[in-house]
């Protein structure tokens, strides 16, 4: 009987590796392979994809870096991303701290109008945000980007930074109104510090999200010099597709730093992200 | 304390405002705008004119529009049957006492951070005819009468779509059943052992209705990110071939700008914005009636 146990045991345990590796190796060999391939020709590809490469040709990625100019795209993601987050952290962070340690009329309201953004979907405002912004002139500029991404990164923000902050114990800015410190005194200098973690996690969340981010970008922009990352990769699909050498390359490249970020900072983007997805 | 905060009520006000202008202005009242465009006919240049619920007719008319209603609901069956059920297995598996756990969580959610454009291209060469890692797999284990054109092949490009989209995300639901796993006391299951629940039946017993929260949880937010499926398909496919993997998001995109159809594109659009409201009050009052 005890046997018998054993023996179930162990066949579970065998079986919760194989699904597990199994999974893990349907995330993880696709890109492996890209990435392997990036260092053949388009010869070396078409014969045999499976192969490791005979050597670590560069040629694709000199190419890939150019065709599409992905240095540029990436400064360009890096500024509109780091701008917006920067922005919606700051309008952010004071919006939660009001919201979240005071009683004022109409809190709950302001509250939930808040979160009822986590459902809207972009493609409902495409076209009025489009409109507006070229009818002010601001079509083919940063701007253009950072507005939409900061209005719809403040309702996960918000929600993650304010219950965040109503967890922190009153007992601290009492002593401070005692000293007469005033509200923004105490914002910045004593709830700003404390709430430390959660503003990481928003700021890394709201930086993968306008990173990735493809829509807006596709109707806002359409100069070269101002493309973002995935709007210049995604020129791979139309007039670089058939040079498939080149185009792994630059994926390649792409996916360094989210990979990157990822790895550094998993904890808290696994975290915001679940809790974004949940409340949404 | 409450009468020093009393008469400074207009700086809590102040505080609020930037964040309310913002949101107001580019999340909130473009809603509305749709809404307005949405009853216009208007090439997006020369001065818009009033129709009606014209564009509204006009896309309940249109196959291609029904069509790509029905290939969002592909989405959102292969969200909820792959998605969820494959996101519940890989959290039981992981929330065990194993070793690798936090490599094998590392890997599943990897998906989740990657955008989905190159996703989408990593995707295509992974499905391309020639050289792509499924048909080298196929022949290699002996499937070759398998092997095909994933993408161009109308008859299943929808559901080569699809398996990208459920790859993309399983990590989420993974994530969000591993957390709700994790408060579960051990206790309760020690104590269904002693009672002589066992394996499949502790989990479906026991387990689930536990975190029968999350997977409503997860239910709704398969719908809503189901209906948001644009740069995915955009990339790989851009709806073709002949609209078989258009979804609603990139009809309205096709109509507005490159159609130059701004009022119709707005109408699809305030249809997406209404269908998903719908969608998911109907999975809410379903979940309500199952617990009764």
């Amino acid at each position: 009987m005890n046997n018998k146990i054993k023996k179930i045991d162990k066949f579970k345990k065998i079986a919760t590796y194989a699904i597990l590796i199994f999974f893990a190796l349907i995330n993880i060999y696709p890109i492996f392979w890209m990435v392997m391939n990036s260092f053949k020709t388009e010869n070396q590809i078409s014969i045999n994809s499976f192969s490791l490469p005979e050597s670590f040709m560069l040629s694709n990625y000199t190419k890939a870096w150019n065709a599409v100019s992905l240095g540029r795209s990436f400064m360009n993601s890096f500024i509109v991303a780091g701008i917006s987050v920067l922005i919606t952290v700051a309008i952010g962070s004071l919006a939660a701290y009001f919201i979240s340690r005071f009683e004022f009329p109409g809190k709950k309201l302001i509250y939930s109008f808040f979160i009822f953004g986590l459902l809207v979907p972009i493609h409902g405002t495409l076209v009025p945000i489009f409109i507006l912004m070229r009818n002010i002139g601001l079509v083919n500029t940063r701007v253009s980007l950072i507005l939409p991404y900061v209005a719809f990164n403040l309702p996960l923000t918000i929600f993650i930074l304010s219950s965040f902050m109503k967890s922190l114990p009153k007992a601290v800015e009492e002593a401070a109104i005692v000293d007469g410190a005033g509200y923004l005194r105490i914002f910045w200098s004593i709830i700003l510090p404390m709430s430390r973690p959660a503003l990481a996690t928003v700021g890394i969340l709201n930086f993968v999200y306008n990173w990735n981010e493809f829509s807006f970008a596709l109707v806002l922009i359409n100069d070269n010099k101002l493309m973002t990352l995935p709007l210049s990769l995604s020129l791979f699909s139309g007039q670089f597709s058939t040079d498939y050498g080149m185009q792994m390359a630059g994926l390649s490249m792409a996916l360094v730093p989210i990979i990157a970020i990822y790895l550094l900072m998993e904890d808290q983007l696994v975290k915001g992200m679940s809790a974004g997805a949940v409340k949404g | 304390m409450e009468h020093i905060y009393k008469h400074k009520k207009k700086i809590i006000y102040l505080g609020i405002l930037p964040a309310f202008l913002l949101y107001l202005g580019f999340v909130i009242i473009p809603i509305f705008i749709s809404a307005r465009y949405s009853l216009v006919e208007w090439n997006g240049f020369s001065p818009p004119s009033f129709v009606g619920l014209e564009n509204y007719a006009e896309m309940f008319g249109n196959n291609i529009f029904w069509r790509s209603l029905k290939n969002n609901m592909v989405v959102v069956l292969a969200s909820v049957l792959g998605q969820v059920p494959i996101g519940f297995l890989l959290a039981l598996l992981v929330n065990q006492k194993i070793k690798g756990r936090h490599f094998f969580r590392t890997i599943i959610f990897m998906p989740v951070v990657i955008s989905a454009v190159i996703i989408s291209l990593v995707w295509s060469m992974v499905y391309n005819y020639n050289f792509g890692l499924l048909n080298n797999i196929l022949s290699f284990v002996g499937l070759e009468s398998w092997v095909q054109n994933w993408l161009s092949n109308p008859d299943i490009a929808m559901f080569s779509v699809a398996a990208v989209i459920i790859w993309q995300f399983v990590g989420l639901y993974f994530i969000i059943f591993l957390a709700a796993l994790q408060t579960v006391p051990d206790e309760i299951l020690e104590a269904a052992k002693i009672d002589g629940a066992q394996g499949w039946k502790r989990t479906l017993y026991i387990t689930i209705p536990l975190v029968k929260d999350s997977i409503l949880a997860a239910i709704v937010l398969c719908i809503s990110g189901s209906l948001k499926t644009f740069a995915l398909i955009y990339v790989m496919t851009n709806g073709g071939p002949s609209h078989a993997t258009e979804v609603m998001a990139i009809h309205m995109y096709d109509n507005t700008f490159n159609g130059m159809k701004f009022g119709y594109g707005s109408a699809v659009s305030i249809f997406i914005v209404v269908f998903g409201i719908v969608l998911v009050t109907i999975v809410r009052k379903l979940f309500a009636k199952f617990e009764n």
